[in-house]
């Protein structure tokens, strides 16, 4: 052997020494990051210590249909009758190879069915799952640098284990660390939604989530159906204004003016600065002629800046021309 | 394109200015009155009314395009573009190519390096994308 040789086989050897060292440096700040999500105390008191909804079917994905797969699943639990050939179409986009989150939620309402955006959080996300609603999430499997996003329907959970139970692409019941799902979902900004039919409202929703889920399927079906929905809104949030004023337009819709008028009132009281409240009792109160009750509801819209004060001006002008 | 949408704005405004005439304009208490909607009310935090809804209708025309160009068949496009509410259109609008796509494949032709540190990964807890390292 020459020295040449020697020499390079001694580089070589320091190289992957170096390489090794590297790689195992990377390893340490990695594992460093991996750390078990810490969950209040609050939900090991008062959630079961095991749930699984076993009831919810499995379909497994073909090629890169996850998000059809996922919708079938939390689709068919709620009783909908469809199939991943049948949502293909609705949802998938061919030249991406995958499905946006926007057209899950959109693809949901065309089942006659509401789509509630969860909070973020591993507590709630195990809520949901200790409630019997299986959960729709979002997850990146792999790095953010080298995306893999996935759709997966979490179905239970087991705390002693720390472990989350899903139905994730071909395998029926995939069991997952919390930790390594959360850092799996962390990465879509922990999305995730529940599926619920019109006239019930999970528990755990937020007020606002609930608001533009609720909103949105008025939007596309129309608001006599989504009435149901503002009801069970404003049982489970009788404070909210927008909520009591969503409530008279879907109740209007229905033809009861009279009701329509309370849930205004209601929120024009709960809420003195919603113009839009003042605005809708006064146009309703004149419907009703009731002039005098219609004025003031009026001159209180036109006094509050915004989006709904020209109109309210406008009303009380051709009032006061009549 | 750009005239186009320039042109479609100018007459949306004038369609806009035009319908909300009447409510002005008629003091007889009509069937149904125009009641401000709910979705009007949870926009109200975006920019004015009725620039909004120009937008929006902007929206869902680039919606229609963007979906059309990403392979969907001509006779589903109408009903996804219907599907969506005012701002999931605009969201899709704005973002579609930004936006991710669950897809859920396989690593199919990773380079050996990512394969080599996803693995690590995987293994440690970070990922999911190998069913062996489990």
């Amino acid at each position: 052997m020459t020295t040449k040789s020697l020499n390079s086989v001694f580089l070589n050897s320091t190289f992957s020494n170096a390489r090794f060292a590297g790689v195992f440096i990377m390893l340490l700040l990695l594992s460093g990051c991996a750390r078990n999500p810490v969950l209040l105390q609050s939900t090991y008191q008062t959630l079961p210590p095991h749930a699984e909804i076993t009831s919810v079917p499995f379909y497994a994905q073909t090629e890169f249909q996850c998000g059809p797969a996922t919708l079938a699943m939390v689709l068919n639990h709620q009783d909908v009758e469809t199939d991943v050939e049948q949502l293909i179409p609705q949802v998938f986009l061919p030249e991406r190879d995958g499905s946006v989150q926007p057209e899950m939620l959109a693809t949901v309402r065309r089942y006659d069915q509401l789509a509630y955006p969860i909070r973020g959080t591993m507590d709630a996300l195990l809520g949901h799952l200790a409630a019997g609603d299986p959960v729709a999430v979002m997850q990146n499997l792999s790095l953010p640098i080298y995306p893999m996003w996935h759709y997966a329907v979490a179905i239970g959970y087991d705390l002693p284990s720390e472990t989350l139970i899903l139905r994730s692409g071909e395998i029926e019941r995939h069991t997952m660390s919390f930790s390594r799902f959360d850092a799996t979902w962390a990465r879509t900004e922990r999305w995730g939604f529940v599926v619920a039919e019109p006239g019930t409202l999970p528990a755990g929703i937020t007020a606002r989530n609930a608001l533009e889920a609720i909103s949105a399927y008025e939007e596309t079906n129309g608001p006599r159906a989504a009435l149901s929905s503002w009801q069970s809104f404003s049982e489970h949030h009788p404070t909210n204004a927008i909520g009591q004023f969503a409530l008279g337009n879907a109740l209007y819709a229905d033809q009861q003016p009279e009701e329509a008028r309370k849930a205004f009132e209601r929120a024009a009281e709960l809420d003195a600065s919603m113009g839009a409240a003042w605005l809708n009792l006064g146009l309703l109160l004149l419907q009703q002629e009731e002039p005098v009750a219609a004025r003031k509801a009026l001159e209180q819209a036109a006094s509050l800046a915004g989006s709904w004060q020209e109109k309210a001006r406008l009303a009380i002008e051709s009032m006061n021309t009549q | 394109m750009k005239t186009l949408r320039a042109y479609l704005s100018t007459l949306l405004i004038a369609a806009l200015v035009i319908t909300s005439l009447p409510v002005a304009a008629a003091p007889t208490a009509p069937q149904t009155i125009d009641l401000v909607s709910t979705q009007s009310v949870l926009s109200a935090d975006r920019a004015g009314a009725d620039r909004e809804r120009i937008n929006e209708v902007l929206a869902r025309a680039d919606v229609q395009d963007q979906l059309l160009k990403q392979g969907v068949d001509l006779d589903e496009v109408d009903a996804r573009v219907a599907a969506l509410s005012d701002s999931e259109a605009k969201q899709m609008a704005d973002q579609l190519e930004m936006m991710p796509a669950g897809a859920g494949g396989g690593v199919i032709g990773a380079l050996f390096a990512v394969f080599i540190i996803l693995l690590i990964t995987d293994i440690l807890g970070l990922t999911d994308v190998y069913p062996f390292t489990r």
